[in-house]
């Protein structure tokens, strides 16, 4: 156990740092800076390069990357151009609503979403496995802030049951879940639903039977147990899937958060906001796959033993 | 036996005074909701003199010294009167003496002597570049003494960058001023500022000095007012549906013709500070030719973008300022207006003939330019328009769409043809920012550096003593632009102000450029 926590800490690190050097690449060759949202139609030409000069954007870009780089590794993220507070104020009063709506998210589509896919999985080509089917490809094919919209729609202006949008509470947080929850079903049911069939299949199973267990209890005992392992895997991607969706129902449903601060640093060309919200989410991202991998390493041995 | 008595009549009269707390209901609080428009969205902090993006409520929670008219003359209002001596190096101010702020300070000539030097350093420090001191006459009036004149001063100190602060409150509260706290002298305090999420006033009980382009006087009539920034406009627009806002203070386009259709939903018209147009890269050949820069601004029909885009709103633009700004009124001839048989023969003209496949050609070249524009649903519109326009005389525009700030430091490269533009600003010296041959190619897309404008350009900036004499200036200097074709005019957008009316009722005619104290003091809940 020890030597695969090891093993993927030792990649663990030089992904964080190539996750770093993209970030930065990225921001920077997209053409536009900050300063041209600081200028306002009444000052002079000399203000924009005392602007430039003044938050270190004249320098070269390998100095900027090296001294974002060395700042960060003492914790400190810089400072937001546009809104002159520091990154990690920022990310941090932005994180709980991003936490909140991630966790439940997560929680919900992986609950309902293994349920659903042991079912379809127990009963495949029946009536019920199709219904399950079309309604997850539905959730995964349509665009979440489509989805978000529709939701709306119908829950808010016909049938008056939340409210369209904001924070006033916890109905507030019905359809953002919802909505992410649907869009971050299809996966899980998708797979559940193939490793329920394959176990099926397999032959312990088939000796399962020829010793005479009844069907339940080889469904609940053995092949739910056996079907939820590439599960692990899955929600660790999930956790990707979740944290881009929060970005854009986050915008729609006006809700604060890291997907709303990102959207608007990057309008913005806030360097320093969107590099520090961007390395929260793809951090995010690679914690999550991590800890899947520990996980799974833990439930299977020949993942513990080091035959992966 | 006494005490027991005493000890009794003051339980009964606790009691009686808690049961007749009981029955006699409280007023509730009033409250409304208001939804922000995008352009007055991401607000980073009520502090003025430091922030970089400020909407609608600063000029609630603060006040300034003088309030400008949707027509742009200025009115008093924490300064009573001012003067401006004949050569504009002094100006003094004489200022109301029952105004206190929020925290209970009293507002004086020394608060204007701390606050002037504070935007030194900062990103605002160009408003008051101009101010070398300011001396304390007595209590309620001062002097600005100037380094040079400025006549643009009163714009300045109208301008909600100029709401003036407590000086206690700001140095109690360093760098969180603004965030966690802000204290102004004006009709609404601030109560909870979330930045990018929404912001909640309170009524100042004390508030007696109304600018005078309010009717309402006294306190507030209505307890509490939140403003909410809603970033998807297809939500606001639901949320105004729910009653979740009351007011939306800038509507987009795309709903326009649904909210109209709605009987509890009130649409007025708020003074306009936009303008759509089109720059001309003067250096890319054609465009060098002025003839075939005047043909593509005379094929641009500005009555059919107003229709069908606009809705009938908002004017057909014909220069490049907004209606309201005095410079706007130039000598007719300089208007820029459609014309297409002009066009045509212009082209003809610069040696463009008609070719076949409808497309102009000259030197086996074919009329091909680009024509950029930024990925907004209303500019994309406007600039496919404009696209068929142009093809009808001959010129076959190719329309690239990109993102707004990429664009911008495209136009830093000098490769753009055309493009089609938004700005947003209520004073003459855009002129400046955007054909200034100090600032080729963004914000100056047109690349234009040309020395009589120039000269014009420097006189208008700083030539000018006196309100008057800079309004000619610019006027000139805005007359000799449209003779030069160096952009088109396409459209002075109304900005559409709409409300739920069987919850407030708004002022019919919004008084200020910026809904402020004079938009919200007058607003009135309907019962």
């Amino acid at each position: 156990m020890m030597m695969a926590l090891a093993r993927r800490l030792a990649v663990f690190i030089p992904s964080f740092l190539l996750l770093t050097v993209i970030i930065f690449l990225v921001i920077h060759i997209v053409p536009g800076d900050p300063i041209d949202q600081l200028v306002k139609a009444g000052a002079d030409a000399a203000t924009r390069d005392r602007l430039m000069a003044k938050y270190g954007l004249d320098q070269p870009l390998l100095v900027q990357y090296w001294t974002w780089l060395g700042a960060m590794l003492t914790g400190d993220l810089g400072e937001s151009i546009i809104q002159k507070r520091p990154v990690a104020d920022l990310i941090l009063q932005s994180m709980p609503y991003t936490l909140t709506l991630g966790i439940l998210s997560l929680a919900l589509s992986t609950v309902i979403g293994v349920f659903l896919g042991i079912l379809s999985g127990a009963l495949p080509n029946s009536i019920f496995d199709r219904v399950v089917n079309a309604i997850v490809i539905v959730g995964a094919s349509v665009p979440t802030f489509w989805l978000g919209l529709f939701l709306i729609m119908l829950f808010s202006v016909e049938l008056r049951l939340v409210p369209v949008s904001g924070t006033g509470g916890a109905l507030s947080l019905v359809l953002p879940t919802a909505t992410l929850t649907l869009s971050g079903l299809t996966l899980v049911t998708q797979v559940m639903r193939q490793s329920v069939i394959a176990t099926t299949r397999s032959d312990f199973v088939t000796l399962l039977h020829g010793r005479g267990f009844s069907r339940f209890y080889i469904q609940s005992r053995h092949i739910v147990w056996h079907g939820l392992i590439p599960i692990i895997t899955i929600v660790g991607l999930q956790i990707g899937w979740i944290v881009g969706g929060a970005v854009t129902v986050e915008v729609v449903f006006g809700r604060p958060g890291i997907g709303t601060l990102l959207i608007k640093a990057i309008n913005q060309r806030d360097f320093p906001l969107i590099q520090g919200a961007l390395l929260m989410l793809a951090g995010a991202v690679i914690l999550g796959n991590l800890l899947a991998d520990l996980l799974q390493a833990g439930i299977d041995p020949r993942i513990r033993l080091g035959a992966a | 036996m006494a005490r027991a008595l005493v000890v009794r009549l003051i339980i009964l009269s606790v009691a009686l005074f808690l049961g007749a707390q009981a029955i006699v209901p409280s007023r509730a609080e009033t409250s409304v909701t208001i939804g922000l428009g995008l352009g007055s969205q991401g607000a980073e902090s009520y502090n003025p003199i430091l922030a970089t993006r400020i909407a609608d409520p600063i000029y609630l929670v603060y006040d300034t010294l003088v309030v400008v008219d949707k027509d742009f003359n200025y009115h008093p209002h924490l300064a009573k009167s001012w003067e401006t001596s004949a050569d504009g190096l002094t100006w003094t101010f004489k200022l109301r003496d029952d105004v206190k702020f929020h925290d209970g300070t009293k507002f004086d000539a020394n608060v204007i002597k701390w606050w002037v030097p504070k935007f030194a350093g900062g990103e605002n420090a160009y408003m008051v570049e101009a101010i070398d001191s300011v001396e304390v006459v007595d209590d309620y009036s001062f002097k600005f003494h100037m380094k040079h004149p400025d006549p643009n001063l009163l714009f300045n100190l109208s301008f909600g960058y100029m709401g003036i602060p407590s000086p206690t409150a700001y140095e109690k509260l360093g760098d969180k001023y603004g965030i966690t706290g802000a204290v102004g002298t004006g009709p609404y305090m601030l109560k909870e500022f979330v930045p990018g999420q929404q912001v909640t006033l309170t009524k100042n009980p004390d508030f007696n000095w109304p600018d005078p382009l309010t009717k309402h006087k006294g306190p507030a009539s209505i307890d509490q007012l939140v403003f909410r920034d809603i970033p998807d406009i297809s939500t606001t627009f639901l949320e105004l549906q729910t009653g979740g806002i009351d007011v939306w203070t800038a509507t987009a386009v795309d709903f326009l013709s649904r909210l109209k259709a709605q009987p509890n939903i009130t649409l007025i018209d708020k003074a306009s500070t936009g303008m759509l147009y089109l720059p001309i890269n003067v250096t890319k050949k054609p465009f060098d030719d002025i003839r075939v820069r005047e043909a593509v601004a005379r094929a641009i029909n500005q009555k059919e973008i107003r229709e069908t885009i606009f809705f009938g709103t908002g004017r057909e633009a014909d220069t490049f300022l907004g209606a309201a700004l005095t410079e706007s009124k130039v000598d007719p001839r300089y208007l820029i207006k459609y014309d297409p048989e002009r066009a045509k023969k212009l082209l003809d003209e610069a040696g463009w003939m008609m070719g076949p496949g409808e497309v102009r050609v000259k030197d086996g070249q074919e009329l091909r330019p680009t024509l950029w524009v930024q990925s907004d649903t209303t500019l994309r519109r406007v600039a496919e328009m404009i696209q068929a326009e142009l093809a009808a005389v001959g010129i076959k525009a190719e329309l690239s769409t990109f993102d707004g700030t990429a664009l911008r430091d495209m136009f830093k490269t000098g490769k753009h043809e055309l493009a089609v533009r938004e700005y947003g600003w209520s004073n003459a010296d855009v002129l400046d920012y955007f054909f200034s041959g100090k600032r080729l190619g963004f914000p100056n897309i047109s690349m234009w550096n040309d020395s009589k404008a120039e000269a014009l350009n420097a006189k208008a900036m700083t030539g000018a003593k006196s309100w008057d004499e800079r309004v000619k200036s610019f006027t000139e200097y805005h007359e000799y632009i449209l003779s030069q074709f160096v952009f088109a005019p396409i459209h002075e957008p109304a900005e559409i102000i709409a409300y739920n009316n069987s919850k407030v009722r708004l002022p019919a005619a919004i008084p200020a450029p910026m809904l402020g104290a004079s938009t919200f003091l007058d607003m009135e809940l309907v019962q």
